[in-house]
């Protein structure tokens, strides 16, 4: 009855996004090679250097990139990714705790599992819906990410290294076992 | 299509036109195409005839959100402008106001899915106010004048569905800003003492053009009884150096919509707006100690000095003037995060000779 009614949503097509295979995972982390990638937010960098830390001491990884974006709505540029993908095994992103930058750690979690890196995206449990909203957006949805309790930029870097460590685990497991949600 | 359910105002329309509106805007709110008020339902027809008031592609890509996968094109511009209850000679506006908002920093970063949730304040120069009936005047910031509501509701439109960024899903705003329903003011250039603010933004005095600004909030200012420029000047600073509204880390900007009145009252103490805007700059600051005491104090090794200078520079407070000339009250303006205004209006094209408005109001 209303046929005739236009779709305002309704644009250009844009680039068709199948689903993203994850990378192959490694089974077990003893002597890999560890990529960090942060964004601007307050305590995302430490958080990841964190875990980082905790993963050498407790899993044998070996931390040898930690990069910044530049941009917190953007995924990581280009030769940032290059970089990654070169020179580690496994990465960790982190921390999604605002409304662009939670959906843009899962864009950067897709893309480095696209280019063959096991990657795991931390996200503050806050931004959970714009999480999976950017998982189904590229195509992939049910993508599965680590979530730390939100507020992140005000904890304390004790705080920052408790949540770390209570995140640890399934950060492991994200990076070392099958993710049996995303990787159908 | 498949069949929608059925509710009221959705019965058959043959006979009266009127009798499936209700319907029809009904049909639009459960696709979720709606601000939240009523849209009105656009038809091929309806897009022709906005189109015909600009010389532009209706396919061509006027914006895009890259890490979305979303483009906008004129004509999307245009489902929305009608939805959103223009009329087809305000879409140059709403196109150049569209530039204007895409052009500005705040825009690039995140901002239409920010916690912040910030307004695209938009300001319209030129004798275009009068053609359209944009309000400069009484209650500019306020209902009932149909070109600002909707030239405004038409960029959000835009942003929830050309680039299906809608609260509660990609956009994670925490409280969000009243004015990101329609947030688009004149300014008086008429009762203002100085040249139109779109003269800043480099577009010529008479010419028809628009700016705009991301912004997080409007706080009053009212100051009517004293003899003293400095005094509507102090009240201003105060409140554009609040804490609340510091980051921390970098200078925000504020601005002000100064009332006509104020505007006039600063231009005979012999202020020019360069000069308000550097009174402003000077005494916008506070403490160190109040910055402790927010626990907004830099941790840097040089925390910077004591007074701290809570604006950017004096050319980053915007300064415009609106409303009517009866009574001293001002709105102090808060850009969204670090940015400030870009410093450039778009000027809006004439409505195209091949217009024709065949959907006049009933007189």
């Amino acid at each position: 009855m209303y046929d005739s009614i236009i779709d305002p949503t309704l644009g250009p097509a844009g680039d068709a996004r199948g689903r993203t295979a994850l990378a192959p995972r490694p089974g077990d982390l003893s002597g890999l090679r560890l990529g960090l990638l942060a964004n601007t937010k307050r305590n995302a960098e430490d958080f990841v250097e964190e875990v980082a830390e905790l993963l050498e001491s407790q899993h044998g990884v070996k931390k040898v990139l930690v990069r910044k974006k530049p941009s917190i709505v953007n995924p990581a540029p280009p030769e940032m990714l290059e970089e990654l993908r070169a020179e580690c095994d496994v990465v960790v992103v982190g921390v999604g705790d605002c409304g662009s930058c939670s959906a843009s750690a899962v864009a950067d979690g897709l893309q480095l599992e696209e280019a063959g890196i096991p990657a795991v995206v931390i996200v503050s449990d806050a931004f959970r819906v714009s999480a999976d909203a950017m998982a189904t957006l590229q195509g992939t949805e049910g993508y599965q990410y680590v979530t730390t309790p939100h507020p992140v930029a005000n904890l304390s870097r004790q705080g920052v290294r408790d949540r770390a460590a209570a995140a640890v685990p399934e950060i492991v497991a994200l990076l070392s076992g099958p993710n049996a949600a995303a990787a159908s | 299509m498949t069949a929608a359910p059925q509710v009221d105002g959705r019965a058959g329309a043959a006979d009266d036109p009127v009798r499936g509106v209700r319907g029809a805007i009904e049909y639009c709110y459960e696709r979720g195409w709606s601000d939240g008020l009523p849209v009105v339902p656009a038809t091929e027809a309806d897009v022709a005839e906005f189109l015909a008031t600009v010389d532009r592609d209706a396919d061509e890509v006027i914006g895009a959100q890259s890490h979305l996968n979303r483009r906008v094109t004129v004509a999307q511009a245009a489902v929305n402008a009608i939805m959103a209850g223009c009329r087809p000679e305000y879409l140059p506006l709403v196109l150049a106001a569209w530039d204007a908002v895409k052009g500005e920093p705040a825009s690039q970063g995140g901002a239409w899915q920010s916690t912040s949730g910030p307004a695209p304040l938009l300001v319209v120069n030129g004798p275009i106010r009068d053609r359209l009936g944009i309000n400069y005047a009484g209650g500019v910031f306020g209902p009932g004048f149909r070109a600002n509501a909707t030239i405004g509701r038409a960029l959000g439109l835009i942003v929830r569905n050309g680039y299906g960024i809608r609260p509660q899903e990609l956009e994670q705003a925490t409280q969000g800003v009243p004015g990101r329903w329609t947030l688009c003011i004149g300014e008086n250039e008429e009762l203002s003492p100085w040249e139109p603010f779109s003269v800043a933004g480099g577009v010529e005095a008479g010419v028809d053009a628009v700016s705009a600004m991301l912004i997080r909030d409007c706080e009053y200012i009212d100051n009517r009884h004293t003899e003293s420029a400095e005094a509507v000047l102090w009240d201003i600073a105060d409140t554009l150096a609040r804490t609340g509204a510091y980051l921390g880390i970098k200078h925000s900007t504020g601005g002000v919509v100064l009332g006509p009145e104020h505007a006039q009252f600063l231009a005979s103490a012999g202020y020019s707006r360069a000069d308000v805007q550097q009174w402003l700059f000077e005494h916008a600051t506070r403490s160190q100690a109040d910055l402790v005491a927010a626990g907004k104090e830099s941790h840097d090794e040089d925390p910077g000095p004591d007074p701290f200078p809570m604006m950017p520079s004096a050319a980053e407070i915007p300064v415009i003037v609106a409303g009517a000339a009866n009574a001293a009250i001002s709105t102090v303006f808060r850009p969204f995060g670090w940015s400030t205004w870009s410093g450039r209006s778009v000027p809006v094209p004439p409505v195209s000779d091949t217009a024709t408005h065949t959907q006049e109001a009933p007189a």
